[in-house]
């Protein structure tokens, strides 16, 4: 945790021979980009993408549990999704502060907060996909004599699939997009290039970094989208 | 009872007689029994309707069967054993079960809709297919190669009704139980779907109990119909012509309604009166006007028609052949044989 | 751990500091949440009467999603350069997506038999939307604004690298403040976050039509 001091004039690191571009600190210099992808972007990209996996995998799993448990048992509902509100609407850079004392300044940390952020998202989603599924359907299905778990597996979480991928998508692009805060913790992810050039404001790096972040939302997006049409061959039916 | 023509599962017994036996249900927390006491026997093979106002207890009455919903006290007895005897889900699996909206699995094909209780019962795949496609000729969705792979979301109504129906006789249950069916469907698919279900009925004599609102979907299928009134007891239990002519009370006579004596003409064909006339001569004064009327029609359909057409009587027909007369009078007061004749059994309340 | 009780006393000592940044954090989230509001409402409800435009909605939706604000606030520092001004625009271009998708679908989604029975009964349009779209949208339309002033709020703190003030130059100059400062600046802002949350909460329930019980989860 560094005092990032608002700069004055524009630094330009030195990189060796700058471009006329670079030297005048124009908005995107693509020859620049070129030559530093695979030292300031690559690397924090890969790191990026480990750091959102790893907290949406982690967090589907708590909220998934989660949310069937509250749909068994309804009473659980609303204090689990008090708690889960509760955590998201904590600022991120707060929450990544407040760790520090209990895990320091690690991935650990970045993790646990961005879990956090993506268990109020997904719970509600599995939950209400759980309670949309219609009652004839459920009514039927326990009446040709299918048990609790039949009924989970077979027909209540496929139905619930739609509006799980759907969760699962806006998690994804908020971590995606949060992710990048994690740099005033730990030196990675793509926030670490743009925190890096504030200092010595530089145009490129910004827009590179933040444009990488945002092509990557929109990727995990629609790999998400994929899945979910690929799983739910149902809901594309048509009437021929 | 004739049984399916196709492999018959060892869950089937020769007696499927549903006996209710004294059956009370009072749901927690109120103060009045859904159903009080009832006490009726569906014999083999037999389609009982139950009918009666919201508030009746039908519904109840049908979930108490396949255990959905738990006794309070009395027994339900299915062949000679007690419901209460076989765990909930394994009775279930031997239960055929259809309700109103179908409730097919959207996320599952025809094929996979129909195919459910003999998936979880594990019949071995070359069954389920040879079963599934019977049942879809069953209902009458032909060829059957066009609908298998179809999901429910393109299907009509009764498309999803029928399939409803074949899945619900999937694993060729003795006993069937059918919650208003037919109760989202319009008027004339309704009609259809009613027709074809009696004849499936009368193929594979299931033992059957059926819940509806509508009176005349009742005298239209039921061997024998059970009226419930509000507090869950039973008003009257009798065959459709039974309890048309001699209703037990008030609320029974209310209950069939003003035009009760029209419906009992419904449930009589001319063909049937026309064979139940002992003299020969027609005595119709032949107007130039008497419709043509086919011998399957009831008596009420055919007498709309002399009433449309301001004749004093109708041709009988079969197809293009002339099979004789009835006048307006033997519309109206059918010979005392013909009455009823479409009823099996008719044993009293 | 000690370090989190250590932030107590450092908000004891320092109360008026504290409440001097939250005026700031409060006025650089709050004038371009009301700007976005000024803006997206109208042109939401608009675009939700007629109908269209939810291909627009779903865009600015996800874009606006996917946009990291550490991104947005370093991209403007080049182009507004270090201040209010910058943190504001990139407050704004935060706050405008859920607002005015919110405030879409609020209107869009009012149920068209009630509308087509308010035409039928000679409502004009301008009366349909004020009798019967708006006050049922209405909590949807406060959902969203909820959500964009959480989301303010929370990267206001972030805005401190571009020199616009607020809680974020607490949080983030243990130089100045220590570690203590830096918690209690955390746990100021995240407190903060709630009120704000709990504010709009309460809008809600006010807000709800009489008869309407939609329980509406503000999801995001």
């Amino acid at each position: 945790m560094s005092g990032i001091a608002p700069a004055g004039d524009p630094v330009i690191p030195d990189y060796g021979q700058a471009s006329e571009c670079v030297i005048n600190n124009g908005a995107f210099c693509g020859d620049w980009f070129v030559d530093q992808w695979s030292t300031v972007f690559w690397p924090p990209l890969v790191d990026h993408i480990y750091m959102v996996v790893i907290a949406v995998v982690i967090g589907f799993i708590i909220a998934f549990v989660a949310a069937v448990v509250a749909y068994r048992k309804k009473w659980l509902a609303g204090p689990i999704g008090i708690v889960a509100t509760f955590l998201y609407t904590l600022p991120p850079l707060a929450l990544f502060q407040l760790l520090v004392p209990f895990t320091g300044l690690t991935l650990l940390t970045v993790e646990i907060a961005l879990v956090c952020f993506t268990l109020v998202i997904i719970f509600q989603a599995v939950l209400s996909g759980l309670a949309a599924v219609p009652d004839d359907v459920k009514k039927s299905a326990i009446g040709m004599g299918l048990d609790q778990r039949q009924l989970m597996l077979k027909v209540e979480l496929p139905l619930a699939l739609p509006s799980i991928i759907s969760g699962l998508r806006i998690a994804t692009v908020l971590t995606v997009s949060i992710a990048t805060i994690a740099a005033f913790v730990v030196d990675s992810g793509l926030g670490s290039p743009i925190l890096k050039a504030v200092s010595s404001p530089f145009n490129t790096q910004f827009i590179a970094a933040g444009a990488l972040a945002v092509l990557l939302a929109f990727v995990f997006d629609g790999l998400l989208v994929i899945v979910g049409k690929a799983l739910t061959p149902w809901t594309r039916a048509r009437v021929s | 009872m004739t049984l399916s023509s196709t492999d018959t599962p060892t869950s089937q017994t020769a007696n499927s007689a549903i006996v209710f036996d004294q059956v009370t249900k009072l749901y927690s927390g109120q103060a009045a029994p859904a159903l009080d006491s009832l006490d009726i026997e569906v014999k083999s093979g037999e389609l009982v309707c139950l009918v009666g106002p919201s508030g009746g207890g039908k519904t109840t009455a049908l979930q108490l069967v396949n255990r959905i919903v738990d006794l309070s006290s009395g027994d339900i007895r299915i062949g000679d054993r007690s419901i209460m005897d076989i765990p909930a889900i394994e009775l279930r699996r031997t239960i055929g079960y259809a309700i109103q909206q179908s409730g097919l699995f959207p996320h599952y094909t025809v094929a996979e809709n129909i195919a459910t209780v003999p998936n979880i019962l594990k019949w071995d795949k070359a069954r389920i297919k040879k079963r599934t496609s019977e049942l879809l000729e069953l209902v009458g969705l032909t060829p059957v190669d066009t609908w298998l792979g179809r999901y429910p979301s393109q299907l009509s109504g009764g498309q999803q009704q029928r399939i409803g129906i074949a899945r619900a006789l999937a694993a060729d249950p003795p006993v069937m139980l059918m919650d208003e069916p037919f109760g989202a469907l319009d008027p004339i698919t309704r009609m259809a779907v009613q027709d074809e279900f009696l004849e499936i009925h009368r193929a594979v004599g299931k033992t059957t109990l059926f819940v509806t609102h509508d009176i005349d979907e009742a005298i239209k299928m039921a061997d024998r119909i059970a009226i419930l009134k509000p507090g869950g007891k039973l008003a009257q239990y009798g065959t459709p012509a039974e309890v048309l002519t001699h209703p037990a009370d008030d609320f029974v006579a209310e209950f069939l309604g003003a035009e009760r004596g029209l419906k009992r003409l419904a449930l009589t064909t001319v063909g049937e009166v026309l064979a139940a006339k002992t003299d020969s001569e027609s005595g119709l004064q032949q107007d130039s006007n008497s419709p043509q009327v086919e011998s399957d029609l009831t008596l009420r359909e055919a007498l709309s028609a002399v009433s449309a057409a301001g004749a004093h009587g109708a041709l009988v027909m079969d197809g293009g052949s002339h099979l004789g007369e009835v006048t307006l009078h033997d519309l109206v007061n059918p010979p005392a044989g013909a009455v009823g004749a479409r009823s099996v059994e008719g044993g009293g309340s | 751990m000690n370090d989190i009780f250590g932030a107590f006393p450092f908000m004891a000592a320092n109360f008026g500091m504290l409440l001097e940044k939250t005026g700031e954090h409060l006025v650089i989230s709050l004038i371009p949440l009301l700007a976005a509001i000024l803006v997206g409402v109208p042109i939401g409800i608009w675009l939700g009467h007629i109908h269209k435009g939810e291909f627009l909605a779903v865009s600015i939706t996800n874009i606006g999603r996917a946009l990291p604000s550490l991104a947005l606030i370093a991209i403007l520092i080049g182009f507004v350069g270090i201040g209010m001004l910058n943190a504001m625009i990139a407050l704004f271009v935060l706050a405008f997506p859920p607002i005015l998708s919110y405030a879409f679908q609020a209107v869009n989604s009012a149920d068209r038999d009630l509308t087509k029975a308010a035409r039928g009964m000679g409502m004009t349009p301008l009366q349909v939307l004020s009798k019967v779209e708006l006050p049922l949208g209405l909590p949807m339309i406060i959902s969203g604004i909820r959500t964009a002033a959480v989301l303010t709020v929370s990267s206001a703190t972030i805005a401190t690298i571009a020199g616009s003030g607020g809680l974020g130059d607490v949080i983030l100059n243990q130089v100045a403040y220590g570690i203590e400062g830096v918690l209690a600046g955390a746990l100021w802002v995240a407190v903060l976050a709630i009120l704000v949350d709990q504010f709009f909460a309460l809008l809600l329930r006010v807000a709800a039509p009489t008869g309407v019980r939609r329980l509406r989860a503000a999801t995001v």
